[in-house]
C-alpha cells in the first residue's frame, strides 16, 4: 500500500516536474521569439539603419549652421571635419556593424536583462543604461498606475459583488447608465478635469509629480505628491469604473444563478456566505488572472495620460523611444513586459491548481 | 552733559541712516532671488498656467497662430518675438533625366526651379497656411538679419523681380517643358507617353504639410501630377538627404532650418546651402551652380574682398545669382512667440527667444519688484548629462546653465554684437587692407601691415610633456597671424570673481580652457576623446598665439587667422566658459581624473565607445564616481596638467579649492559651480525640476543691463508731397521713433536710412541713403535729375531704417503722382 502511495507520489512529483519543465521551456521559447520579432520590428528590418544615418546628416547640417568656427574654415577641410564627424557618429550608434549581427547582440543583453546602453534616450538623472532609465520611470509609473487600477480593480469587484445581488435596484440601472462612459479614455477626462479644477478654480495642480521647488521632507512632498496624483487617478476612474463594474456584475450574475448557488439560497444560507463560497470561489481563477494582467499592464504606463499630467512614466518613455527609434529602450520595455508576463502564465497555472480544485496539472485527469 | 547728547544725536542720525542708506546700496547680481524651471511638455498648458499664474514665463517658441493670438490678445500676458525658423522649398537638381529610373526631372532645369519662385505666393503661405506667423523670404539670408538690410535695395528690386506672377511661371515652364520633349496632353504633362510625375516629400510635423500641399496644388495647376509623400523627420531624411539623387526617390522636400544665434554675417550661406562645397552628402554632391555664382559664393564665404563694397558687389551679385539657381527656393521665415506673464521684464534673443541669450537671467525681474521668485515652465528638460566639456546641448538645459555661467563677452540679444562681460576692454589689431569695423566702444580698432606672433606665445600643445609648445620652438622661422586681441581685464577681477563654491578665481582657471582646446583632441592624452578630434582641427585652423602679458591685472593677447566684418567678434577671451557651460579648474580637474580611469567619460561618443556613463556633474552615478576622484584629489593634492599649472596654482590653493569642493557636494549634491548670477541649489530628475538661487558674491550691480530688457524697436514713418514735377527736386521726410515709448530715434542709434523709387511698373528708378536732420528725423532730397528718371503716373517711395540696438529694420512707404 506504501509503495503504491510512494509510486505514486514519485509519479505525481515527476508529472509536476515535467510538465513545469515543458511549459517553461515553451514560455521560454515564446520570449525568445517574442523579443526577437521586437527587435526587428523595432528596428524595421534594418530600415532604421537608413533613418539613422540620415538623422546623423540631417543633425550635422543643422549643427553646421550654429558653428561660426565650422562655417569660417575652408570648404574642402570642412567636407573632411563633416565626414569625420558623420563616422564617428556612425561608429557610436554602431550602424557601421550589419543589422543582423546587432539584432542578436540585442536579444542577448535583452534576455539576460543586461538591457544594454540607449543610443539617444538618457535617465533623468543623465545615465545611458536602458536598466537605469526604466527603472527611474518605474516609481512614478508604478505609483500613478497601481494606484488607479488596484482601486479601480477592487472597488468594482466590490461594487458588482453588491449590485449581482441586487439585480434590477436603481444603482444596477445606474451603472449600466454610466457603463458607456468608459468609451473615452482617460486622458479625455483628464483634459476637462484639468480645465476645471487647475485652470479654473485652481484647486488642483496641471500636472507634474510634486510641486515646484519640490517641498523639503518626506511628509510634505508625500502630501504634495498624493495632491498630484488626485486628478490623473480620477481621470482613470472616470474611465474605467463603470463599465468594469458592470461587466463584473454581469459576470457574477451568470454564476449567481447557478443551480449550486440557487440551492444554497434555499437551503437559506445567509447572502455573505453564498457571495464568498458559491458566487466568488468559483470565479477566483478568473478574477486572479484579471489581477495579474491587470498588474503587469500597470508596468507599460499610458501614454497619453502621462503627456497630459506631464507625469514622468515609462509610457511616455517608451513613447520617446518609439520615436526615436532607440532600440535599446524598446527593447528593454517589451523585454520586462514579456518575462513579467511569461512569468505570470506559469504562476497563474500553479494558482488556478491552488484555488480550483477542478484543475489539474500534467497528463493525468482532465483540465479545467 | 553736552557731549553725552552731541554722542546720543550722532547715534541716532547713524542709526536712523542706515535704513537709507541700505535703500540706496545698489542691487548686486540678479534681480530675483530664486529661478524655479519646470517641465510642461505641453505649450497650450503651459500659457494656461501662466494665466492662472503658476508660470511667470514659458520658454517655448510658439508659432502655433491660434495659440500666438491667445497670448498677443490676452490681457494677463506678454511676449518676445523671434525670428530664428525658416522654410525653404528643396529641389532635385539631378536630370533632366533620373539615371535611376528613366523618369523626367522637370526641377534639373534651373529656368524651371527660378520659375517656381514666382508661381508660390508666398504672400499666401504667410497670411493663409501660417496664418500671420510667418514673413516672406526670397534669399539665403535671414529677412531680419542685418545682411538683408545693408542690401536693401538689390533685396526690394530682386523682391519685386520675382513677386507672385503664376502665368509668367506657366509660360516658362511651358517653354521648358517643350525643350526637353514633354508634351501637354490634356492639360497633363507627359514624357515618353507617360505622365510627369513628381514626387514631394512633404514634412507633416509642422505648417510644412500645408506649404507642402499648396506648392503640390500649384504644381498640378500648371499640368504636373503630384506624388505626395506625406513624411516625419526620420521618415524623410533618408531619401532627400541620404539617397543618390539620381535614383530619382523625390523631386522636392519641404525643408525647415534653425538659426539659433543672430548672424550678422551670412556670405557663406550661398556656398552652403547653393554649391556642393556645402556638406558631403548626396543631394549636396548633385548640385551644379552656374560657375560664376560658384565663383562669388566661394569668394564670399573665403571673405576674399579687400572693401565693404567690394563684398556688397559681391554679395549683391549672388543674391541674383541664387534666384537663377533656385536648387532652394527660399519661402519664410517663421515668427515665434516667447510668452510671459504681464509683469515679467526679460530679454529674449532675436533668433532663439529667452533661451538663446546669455542675458536672460541677469535681466529677469517682476516689474515694481526687487528680489522673490520666478517660476518658468519650458517644454523639457534635464535632456542629457550635464558636463561643461561636452555634456548636453539642448536648448533646454543650456537655459539654466548659461544663468549659472559668466563670459568675457556677451551676444547682444538684438543685434547678436559682442559686448564686453567680464573684459574690460580690448584692442585689436587687424592685418591691413581687411574690411573690419566697429560698432562699440570697448574695442579699440587698429590697423597694421603684419601681425607677428611673438616667440613666447603659445601656439601648440604638447599632451605628452603637458606642456605648451612656443612660436619660437614650432616656427623658428617666425609665424603671423592675420588678428591679435589684447584683451584687458578689470583690475580688480581676480578679487571680484568667485566660483559658487567660494573659490577664488584665477589665472589657472583660463589657463586651462586653453589647455582642453587641445588635449582632448590629441591621441597622447590621457584624456584623448576621438570625438573631440573635428573640434581641434577646426580650432588650429585659425588658432595662431595666445600669451599672457600680464597675470594680475590680466592681460592676454590672442592671435587668430580668423577674422569678421565687426571686430568685436574677433579673438578670444580666455574665460572658462566651455561649449556646455563653465568650468572651474578643480571641478573640471576631478572629472579629468575619472576621463583617464575610463571610469566616465565628457562626451557621449567615448562613453559609448567605453561603455561607461557619460559624465554628469549634476545627477545620477556620475556623482559617486566624480567623489571618489574628487577625495582623491584632495588627498594628493592634485594639480591637472601640473608641469603647466602648477606655474598658476599654489598647494595650498588646490587644498582650499578642494575643500571648497567637498562643502559644495555636501551641501548640494551635485559638482556644477560657475561665477554666474544663479547657483544651481537643485536638481530633481525624475520631477524635471531645477532650482537657481541668487549669487550674492556676484560682482556686477544688477542694473549693468537693465537697458537689454526689451529691445529698442523702431518705427518708421514717410510723408511725402502727393504730386511731385518732373525735372524738379523733390523732398520726403522720414521720422523714425522708438516703438514703445514714442520717442526719436537718436541719430547715433540709427546705422542709415535708405530709400528707394520705384515707378508704377515696380522699376527701381532711384535709391540711396537718407540724410539725418536730427534726432528721428531723416529726409530724402531727390534732385531734378533723380525725378526726371520717374516716368509720368504713380510712383512709391519705400525707405528702410536701420537701428544700430536691434537688428529689425524700419519700413515704410508712400504713394505719389508723378506730374510733368
Amino acid at each position: 500500500m506504501k509503495t503504491i502511495r510512494s509510486r505514486r507520489v514519485r509519479e505525481t512529483l515527476g508529472r509536476v516536474a515535467r510538465y513545469t519543465l515543458l511549459r517553461g521551456l515553451a514560455l521560454a521559447v515564446t520570449v525568445i521569439i517574442a523579443v526577437y520579432l521586437t527587435v526587428v520590428i523595432a528596428n524595421m528590418g534594418g530600415k532604421v539603419d537608413d533613418i539613422r544615418r540620415g538623422m546623423i546628416k540631417e543633425s550635422i547640417a543643422m549643427m553646421v549652421l550654429a558653428n561660426e568656427e565650422l562655417r569660417k574654415m575652408p570648404a574642402e577641410e570642412r567636407q573632411a571635419v563633416l565626414l569625420e564627424m558623420e563616422q564617428l557618429e556612425v561608429e557610436r550608434q554602431g550602424l557601421n556593424r550589419p543589422f543582423i549581427v546587432r539584432s542578436f547582440e540585442y536579444l542577448w543583453t535583452a534576455l539576460t536583462l543586461d538591457l544594454g546602453r540607449a543610443s539617444y534616450i538618457s535617465s533623468d538623472s543623465g545615465s545611458r543604461q536602458v536598466r537605469l532609465i526604466l527603472l527611474e520611470r518605474l516609481s512614478p509609473t508604478l505609483l500613478l498606475w497601481a494606484t488607479a487600477q488596484i482601486m479601480i480593480f477592487f472597488i468594482a469587484l466590490f461594487f458588482a459583488l453588491i449590485l449581482s445581488s441586487r439585480y434590477g435596484s436603481f444603482f444596477d440601472k445606474l451603472v449600466i447608465m454610466l457603463a458607456p462612459t468608459s468609451a473615452a479614455p482617460g486622458w479625455f477626462y483628464g483634459l476637462f478635469l484639468i480645465l476645471i479644477f487647475a485652470a479654473v478654480l485652481k484647486l488642483l495642480p496641471f500636472g507634474g509629480l510634486v510641486d515646484a521647488p519640490p517641498p523639503q521632507g518626506f511628509w510634505p512632498y508625500s502630501l504634495s505628491v498624493l495632491k498630484h496624483l488626485v486628478l490623473p487617478v480620477a481621470a482613470q476612474f472616470m474611465s474605467g469604473l463603470f463599465l468594469l463594474i458592470y461587466s463584473w456584475r454581469t459576470f457574477f450574475l451568470i454564476y449567481s444563478s447557478e443551480d449550486y448557488v440557487e440551492m444554497a439560497k434555499a437551503k437559506g444560507l445567509p447572502g455573505g456566505l453564498i457571495e464568498r463560497r458559491y458566487v466568488l470561489r468559483p470565479t477566483l481563477p478568473y478574477i486572479i488572472t484579471n489581477f495579474m494582467l491587470m498588474l503587469i499592464q500597470v508596468w507599460m504606463g499610458g501614454i497619453i495620460l502621462e503627456t497630459v499630467f506631464n507625469w514622468p512614466g515609462l509610457g511616455r518613455l517608451l513613447y520617446s523611444a518609439i520615436r526615436l527609434s532607440d532600440t535599446s529602450v524598446i527593447v528593454g520595455s517589451v523585454v520586462l513586459y514579456a518575462y513579467l508576463l511569461a512569468i505570470t502564465v506559469f504562476l497563474l497555472d500553479i494558482i488556478y491548481a491552488i484555488v480550483d480544485p477542478r484543475v489539474r496539472i500534467g497528463a493525468e485527469g482532465g483540465k479545467a | 552733559m553736552t557731549n553725552r547728547f552731541i554722542g546720543l544725536l550722532m547715534i541716532s542720525l547713524l542709526v536712523l541712516s542706515l535704513p537709507a542708506a541700505a535703500a540706496t546700496t545698489p542691487r548686486m547680481g540678479a534681480w530675483v532671488d530664486e529661478i524655479v524651471l519646470v517641465e510642461e511638455a505641453d505649450s497650450t498648458k503651459g500659457v494656461a498656467r501662466i494665466e492662472s499664474g503658476e508660470f511667470d514665463v514659458y520658454a517655448y517658441s510658439i508659432s502655433n497662430a491660434d495659440l500666438a493670438r491667445k497670448i498677443r490678445t490676452s490681457p494677463l500676458l506678454d511676449y518676445s518675438v523671434s525670428y530664428g525658423s525658416y522654410n525653404e522649398m528643396s529641389f532635385n537638381p539631378s536630370g533632366p533625366v533620373f539615371s535611376g529610373t528613366g523618369k523626367l526631372n522637370p526641377f534639373a532645369v534651373p529656368a524651371i526651379r527660378e520659375a517656381m519662385n514666382i508661381l508660390i505666393d508666398r504672400d499666401y503661405i504667410c497670411n493663409e497656411i501660417s496664418a500671420g506667423m510667418m514673413v516672406p523670404r526670397f534669399f539665403a539670408m535671414n529677412t531680419t538679419f542685418p545682411d538683408s538690410a545693408r542690401y536693401a535695395d538689390t533685396v526690394r528690386k530682386l523682391e519685386i523681380q520675382y513677386a507672385h506672377n503664376p502665368e509668367k511661371a506657366k509660360q516658362i515652364v511651358t517653354a521648358e517643358m517643350e525643350k526637353l520633349g514633354a508634351k501637354l496632353v490634356n492639360g497633363k504633362w507627359t514624357y515618353n507617353g507617360e505622365p510627369v510625375v513628381i514626387i514631394g516629400i512633404i514634412r507633416v510635423e509642422d505648417e510644412r504639410l500645408g506649404i507642402g500641399d499648396y506648392f503640390s496644388n500649384l504644381l498640378e495647376s500648371i499640368g504636373f501630377t503630384v506624388d505626395r509623400q506625406y513624411k516625419t523627420s526620420s521618415e524623410a531624411s533618408p531619401i532627400w538627404m541620404q539617397s543618390n539623387p539620381a535614383d530619382g526617390k523625390w523631386h522636392f522636400y519641404t525643408g525647415g532650418w534653425v538659426t539659433t544665434a543672430i548672424d550678422r554675417d551670412l556670405a557663406n550661406n550661398f556656398n552652403y546651402f547653393h554649391t556642393p562645397v556645402g556638406m558631403p552628402v548626396p543631394l549636396w554632391q548633385a548640385y551644379n551652380p552656374d560657375p560664376r555664382f560658384a565663383e562669388v559664393a566661394d569668394r564670399l564665404e573665403r571673405n576674399d574682398f579687400k572693401t565693404l563694397e567690394e563684398r556688397a558687389a559681391l554679395f549683391k551679385e549672388a543674391l541674383e545669382l541664387q534666384m537663377k539657381d533656385s536648387v532652394r527656393v527660399w519661402l519664410t521665415d517663421r515668427i515665434a512667440v516667447w510668452p510671459r506673464a504681464k509683469d515679467i521684464k526679460i530679454a529674449s534673443d532675436m533668433a532663439s527667444g529667452y533661451s538663446g541669450t546669455r542675458l536672460w537671467s541677469l535681466t529677469l525681474r517682476r516689474e515694481g519688484q526687487v528680489g522673490g521668485k520666478v517660476t518658468i515652465g519650458q517644454p523639457s528638460m534635464l535632456t542629457e548629462p550635464w558636463n561643461p566639456i561636452a555634456g548636453t546641448n539642448w536648448i533646454y538645459d543650456m537655459m539654466p546653465i548659461r544663468a549659472l555661467a559668466a563670459a568675457g563677452v556677451v551676444a547682444d540679444p538684438y543685434t547678436g554684437l559682442n559686448h564686453a562681460w567680464r573684459i574690460e576692454r580690448a584692442e585689436i589689431t587687424v592685418q591691413e587692407g581687411l574690411p573690419v569695423g566697429k560698432t562699440l566702444d570697448w574695442v579699440d580698432l587698429k590697423f597694421a601691415k603684419e601681425i607677428v606672433v611673438p616667440g613666447d606665445a603659445w601656439v601648440d600643445w604638447d599632451a605628452k610633456a603637458q606642456r605648451f609648445i612656443t612660436a619660437a620652438e614650432k616656427y623658428p622661422q617666425g609665424l603671423k597671424a592675420v588678428t591679435k586681441m589684447v584683451v584687458y581685464y578689470p583690475k580688480d577681477f581676480l578679487k571680484t570673481v568667485k566660483w559658487h563654491d567660494g573659490s577664488s578665481f584665477s589665472l589657472a582657471d583660463m589657463v586651462l580652457s586653453l589647455i582642453l582646446s587641445f588635449d582632448r583632441g590629441n591621441p597622447d592624452s590621457p584624456i584623448y576623446d576621438e570625438a573631440a578630434v573635428p573640434a581641434l582641427k577646426t580650432f588650429v585652423a585659425h588658432f595662431k598665439g595666445c600669451r599672457i602679458v600680464s597675470k594680475d591685472p590680466v592681460i592676454i593677447e590672442y592671435y587668430d587667422d580668423a577674422w569678421y566684418q565687426d571686430a568685436e567678434y574677433i579673438g578670444a577671451t580666455l574665460y572658462p566658459n566651455y561649449a556646455q557651460g563653465e568650468g572651474a579648474w578643480h571641478n573640471l580637474a576631478v572629472g579629468i581624473k575619472a576621463d583617464a580611469a575610463g571610469e566616465l567619460a565628457f562626451s557621449q561618443g567615448k562613453a559609448d565607445k567605453l561603455k561607461v556613463e557619460w559624465m554628469s556633474f549634476i545627477a545620477g552615478p556620475s556623482l559617486s564616481i566624480l567623489s571618489k576622484y574628487l577625495d582623491q584629489s584632495a588627498s594628493e593634492l592634485y594639480i591637472p596638467y601640473a608641469p603647466t599649472l602648477s606655474q598658476f596654482i599654489t598647494p595650498e590653493e588646490a587644498k582650499a579649492r578642494y575643500a571648497n569642493l567637498k562643502s559644495w557636494y555636501q551641501s548640494k549634491k551635485h559638482f556644477w559651480v560657475g561665477t554666474g548670477p544663479f547657483y544651481l541649489e537643485s536638481v530633481h530628475p525624475v520631477e524635471k525640476i531645477v532650482v537657481l538661487k541668487r549669487f550674492e558674491q556676484y560682482p556686477d550691480p544688477a542694473d549693468r543691463w537693465a537697458s537689454f530688457g526689451e529691445p529698442r524697436m523702431a518705427v518708421a514713418d514717410v510723408a511725402a508731397p502727393s504730386v511731385l514735377r518732373r525735372n524738379r527736386p523733390a523732398q520726403f521726410t522720414i521720422s523714425v521713433k522708438e516703438e514703445t515709448n514714442g520717442n526719436p530715434y537718436p541719430v547715433n542709434d540709427i546705422d542709415f536710412v535708405k530709400y528707394m523709387v520705384f515707378d508704377s511698373k515696380d522699376n527701381m528708378v532711384a535709391s540711396g541713403e537718407a540724410k539725418a536732420v536730427k534726432d528721428g528725423v531723416w529726409e530724402v532730397a531727390l534732385t531734378a535729375e533723380d525725378t526726371a528718371k520717374i516716368p509720368m503716373g504713380s510712383g512709391r517711395l519705400e525707405i528702410v531704417a536701420v537701428p544700430i540696438p536691434v537688428c529689425i529694420p524700419a519700413k515704410d512707404s508712400v504713394q505719389f503722382v508723378m506730374l510733368p
